[in-house]
């Protein structure tokens, strides 16, 4: 039985109240006196083009213009606004072949929406009337697309450093045939009774936070550089400003306000370096740069589409031998986190089945869309669109019973994780499969669906998926917390990490509050800026409760220990003896002696001298906590999503009915908020497998960055849901949590495209599967019967 | 430059008197002229609900209108209803429910929310996702959201 009293309970979030009368303060709600206000001028004709002239007379005499910056006007060097540079040892980074390829203002544009200059005026209206009086004649290039476009021989290099514009592939030294992976695939194949095997597309999806992307920036008069930022990472958004401006960290100030949805795009700069180097200009003036809704679309990266290819060899008694598996990603026109999501994939993939042998190639290649890199899942729901749909084509052709399969196949506790010697501590998928199993209906269903009749088709489908929690041991994993007590015994933590509205710090203050024995509203948390916070990674890789939390209980045990020792001297016994409750330190053994923590709180601060005596009440000194914590080990979730569908094949058109998320995250710290990320995972899940994709013109130019035009699911739209949190307590996470984070989203992808192959008997290989690729499938091969594939179960 | 129109209106039931450029919306004239930053500015376009007021009881995207045509009408706000027990009753309801993630979006939802059951205060799920169409989210799934207004609805019943 958990003895936790505030662990483990649905705490109101503490931001709520804020949010819900419209009072919490995002960037572009701050107002600083005499702001002034940035546009930046971008590229917005072409897709890859040199500037021949730029002409920035007309715009600097425009009626409020302060200031217009051109390339010439800022600092020449080049920045990688993603951080993986920041998370790996110099000489991983020079394996990886992490590159600097972006400035803030460029003449060689990559894609469309490239920076070109800035302009700074009285007001936003201002600086728009001048940006259009901006005179910028291009010499068009050739537009790439695609990896196959931009890696023939005589396609312009995007970068020098790059032969072939092959951004990234696995590096060799730690990769052998630049694979992920092992065993002998070749011969495990030729052994193999039945080989399923097929190209698929996976899609560019957008994050569509809420808030658009907005800064604020000053050089104050102490020649320090302020910059307000929504970024997912203010700790190294400091680190890399000081570096593009070649500024001691002392000398850039990140305060981070309160972000509208992150999902990934936020994870280091998007349009920080201009908004700073515009505030350089102007010292002493705050300026804002807003974002309009139609320029986030194209300003920050979204997931990496491109070509997955995948074989998987089994014996005919199911036993899966080898899976083969190129992922050839489509980078934008910039490096950013090439080798993220490019090596992630293949990861995921590794992590879930017991293949004796795997072949996993991960390609990075520079096309002229928009920018590419971290999108919640990263590479995970591109791996599950395609893996778990050839795990059901083979379930299929062998009869086998897909969840009956994945119970038998999936990797557990004591199996290599998504990194080779990093062990699953804990795994719960065949919990979640049954329970989940038995919330949709699943036997009764696949029974009845096998056969039917009619022009709307019902299926059901199931999907599994591994994640992670934290990016150790792969990327540094280095949080730190302080903890104050003030003289009430009360505490107050300091945390650089973002809460991106997951409820993060909601259950990272339970976690101190029951660690402590305070009450939840004794204790308070912030992120503080960057002058008084401690290092912080910040937040990714479902990290924040995993390895925050574990810092946040580490830095809270240091000041719960220095308790314990004042009152044990106070009490006459040894701390082991204690136990706090509500403020209350008493003995276990015989709670009658007991000390209040606040006599002892009290007693350090206002450590007074009686005059009389000359002696002292109580111990002295104001306690504090603290931690710089490295994630010791990685305990991945696991989840199994069930799908139920509907398939008019008359329209094409895809209902979802219901979508079940089970998913074994160790322990809900805040359940109601481990359910809102499965719940909203869900609804961007079912974005990637049937509406959501970023479309381009022949010219590389973005035909649908607007809501009107990128479908993704309003309220109507959404099934019925139904989320089970599997609780089987890890040994390693805070209290037993494992991440919630990105998972929710990866398995309905694979549930739902196994669902229409149950209805139809088609698989579909390009994501996502819209009314109009489903009626080209069936007019293609016909509406099939479940039931006649193989010797479907 | 900018041809400038005095207008007059109520907002969050105070009379109020502005000067604005023909061409601003009423959302910038909200955010930007008189400090009412609450009202969001999600897309420009209509599309995601996060600018949601009220006017003259209808709820209505800002961003689609223009600030002249306040003029003479009943403006209210995500900061307007902080006085109105209904709709505490309802932001209560979203806090018990865990129907705020990012919060972005919350201030237009619960504008439209507040409409939703003033006008029908028997509505069922179905009734208030055709409600809530015009509102985007991306952190929830909409569930918790949906929830907690049914939960509000009939006051609370």
């Amino acid at each position: 039985m958990n003895r936790e009293t505030i662990v483990g309970t649905s705490a109101p979030r503490v931001d709520v109240r804020d949010k819900a009368t419209g009072q919490a303060l995002y960037a572009a709600d701050i107002d600083l006196p005499g702001m002034l206000y940035g546009k930046v001028v971008r590229c917005w004709e072409h897709a890859h083009a040199r500037v021949v002239r730029l002409d920035l007379s007309a715009a600097a005499k425009s009626p409020g213009v302060v200031r217009v910056l051109g390339p010439q006007d800022v600092t020449a060097n080049r920045y990688n606004s993603s951080v993986l540079d920041l998370m790996v040892s110099e000489q991983m980074h020079d394996m990886l072949g992490d590159i600097e390829d972006q400035r803030i203002f460029t003449d060689h544009v990559k894609f469309q929406g490239d920076a070109i200059c800035g302009i700074i005026a009285k007001s936003e209206e201002a600086a728009e009337r001048a940006a259009a009086k901006v005179i910028v004649e291009y010499e068009p290039l050739p537009v790439y697309l695609t990896a196959d476009a931009s890696k023939q021989p005589d396609a312009i290099r995007f970068t020098p450093e790059k032969p072939g514009n092959l951004a990234f592939q696995l590096p060799e030294p730690m990769f052998p045939g630049h694979a992920l992976g092992g065993g002998d695939v070749e011969a495990a194949m030729r052994d193999a009774d039945l080989v399923v095997e097929d190209v698929f597309y996976v899609p560019k999806q957008k994050q569509c936070q809420m808030e658009p992307h907005a800064y604020i920036a000053k050089l104050d008069s102490t020649g320090r550089l302020n910059c307000w930022t929504s970024s997912q990472m203010p700790k190294l958004v400091q680190a890399k400003l000081a570096k593009l401006f070649g500024l001691p960290m002392s000398l850039v100030k990140v305060t981070p306000t309160v972000i509208g949805g992150g999902f990934g795009t936020r994870l280091g700069l998007i349009s920080e370096p201009q908004a700073c180097a515009m505030a350089m200009s102007v010292p002493g003036h705050a300026v804002k740069l807003l974002t309009l809704r139609e320029e986030d679309w194209v300003i920050s990266p979204s997931r990496h589409p491109g070509k997955y290819w995948m074989k998987i060899g089994f014996r005919k008694d199911g036993t899966p031998l080898a899976c083969d598996a190129r992922f050839e990603n489509y980078k934008g026109g910039y490096y950013l986190d090439a080798s993220g999501t490019a090596f992630t994939a293949g990861a995921w993939l590794g992590g879930m089945y017991k293949f004796p042998a795997l072949r996993y190639k991960g390609e990075s290649y520079f096309t002229n869309q928009g920018l590419t890199g971290a999108y919640r899942g990263y590479g995970n729901p591109q791996t599950n669109f395609v893996l778990e749909q050839l795990i059901d084509r083979a379930c299929a052709q062998m009869g086998a019973d897909p969840v009956e399969w994945r119970k038998q196949w999936h990797k557990g506790v004591g199996d290599d994780g998504w990194c080779p010697g990093v062990t699953y501590p804990s795994c719960a998928l065949d919990e979640c499969l049954d329970r989940g199993a038995a919330a949709i209906g699943w036997s009764e269903k696949r029974r009845q669906y096998a056969h039917q009749s009619g022009t709307v088709r019902r299926g059901v489908g199931v999907a599994v998926m591994n994640h992670t929690s934290g990016a150790m041991p792969m990327l540094l994993e280095h949080t730190a917390c302080t903890v104050k007590l003030n003289e009430d015994a009360t505490a107050e933590i300091l945390f650089a990490c973002s809460d991106m509205g997951q409820g993060s710090h909601t259950a990272l203050k339970q976690i101190a509050a029951e660690t402590l024995g305070f009450p939840f509203d004794h204790v308070q948390l912030s992120s503080g800026t960057s002058d008084v916070a401690g290092f912080d990674i910040g937040a990714h890789a479902s990290r924040t409760i995993y390895v925050g939390g574990a810092a946040v209980k580490k830095a809270c045990e240091d000041v719960r220990r220095q308790l314990l020792e004042r009152a044990g001297r106070h009490l006459q016994v040894s701390p082991d003896e204690l136990d706090i409750r509500d403020k209350r330190i008493f003995v276990k053994a015989d709670p009658a002696r007991a000390i209040e923590a606040e006599t002892i709180t009290r007693a350090g601060v206002y450590h007074f001298i009686d005059p009389a005596t000359g002696q002292a009440g109580g111990e002295p000194g104001q306690i504090q906590g603290y931690v710089s914590f490295f994630a010791p080990h990685n305990s991945p979730p696991f989840g199994a999503s069930f799908a139920e569908v509907e398939v008019d094949t008359e329209t094409g058109e895809v209902r979802v009915l219901e979508l079940v998320n089970a998913h074994d995250i160790g322990r809900a710290i805040n359940p109601a908020a481990v359910e809102g990320q499965l719940e909203g995972g869900i609804q961007q899940g079912l974005g990637f497998v049937l509406s959501e994709e970023m479309y381009y013109d022949g010219n590389g130019r973005i035909l649908n960055n607007s809501f009107t035009d990128y479908k993704m699911f309003g309220p109507s739209d959404m099934p019925k849901i139904t989320t089970i949190l599997v609780e089987d307590p890890d040994p390693v996470g805070p209290f037993g949590a494992k991440s919630v984070g990105e998972s929710g989203l990866v398995s309905p992808v694979g549930a739902v495209a196994n669902a229409i192959f149950n209805a139809i008997g088609i698989q579909f290989t390009e994501a996502p599967i819209t009314p109009e690729k489903v009626l080209k499938g069936i007019l293609e091969q016909g509406v099939r019967d479940y039931g006649s594939i193989g010797g479907a179960h | 430059m900018s041809l400038k129109h005095d207008i007059e209106f109520a907002l969050n039931g105070v009379r109020k008197r502005v000067a604005v450029d023909v061409t601003m919306t009423a959302l910038d004239m909200l955010r930007d002229v008189v400090g009412l930053t609450g009202t969001k500015y999600g897309c420009g376009e209509g599309e995601c609900g996060a600018c949601t007021i009220r006017v003259d009881g209808q709820t209505v995207n800002a961003c689609l209108m223009f600030a002249v045509a306040c003029d003479g009408h009943d403006i209210v706000t995500i900061e307007g209803l902080a006085a109105d027990p209904k709709a505490d009753a309802l932001r209560e309801a979203f806090v018990e429910h865990g129907a705020v993630q990012c919060g972005f979006c919350t201030p237009g939802m619960v504008v439209q929310a507040a409409h939703i059951l003033e006008t029908n205060p028997n509505a069922d799920a179905a009734t208030i996702k055709r409600g809530l169409e015009g509102n985007l989210c991306r952190c929830t799934g909409y569930k918790k959201i949906v929830d907690a207004v049914e939960s509000a609805c009939c006051g609370g019943r």
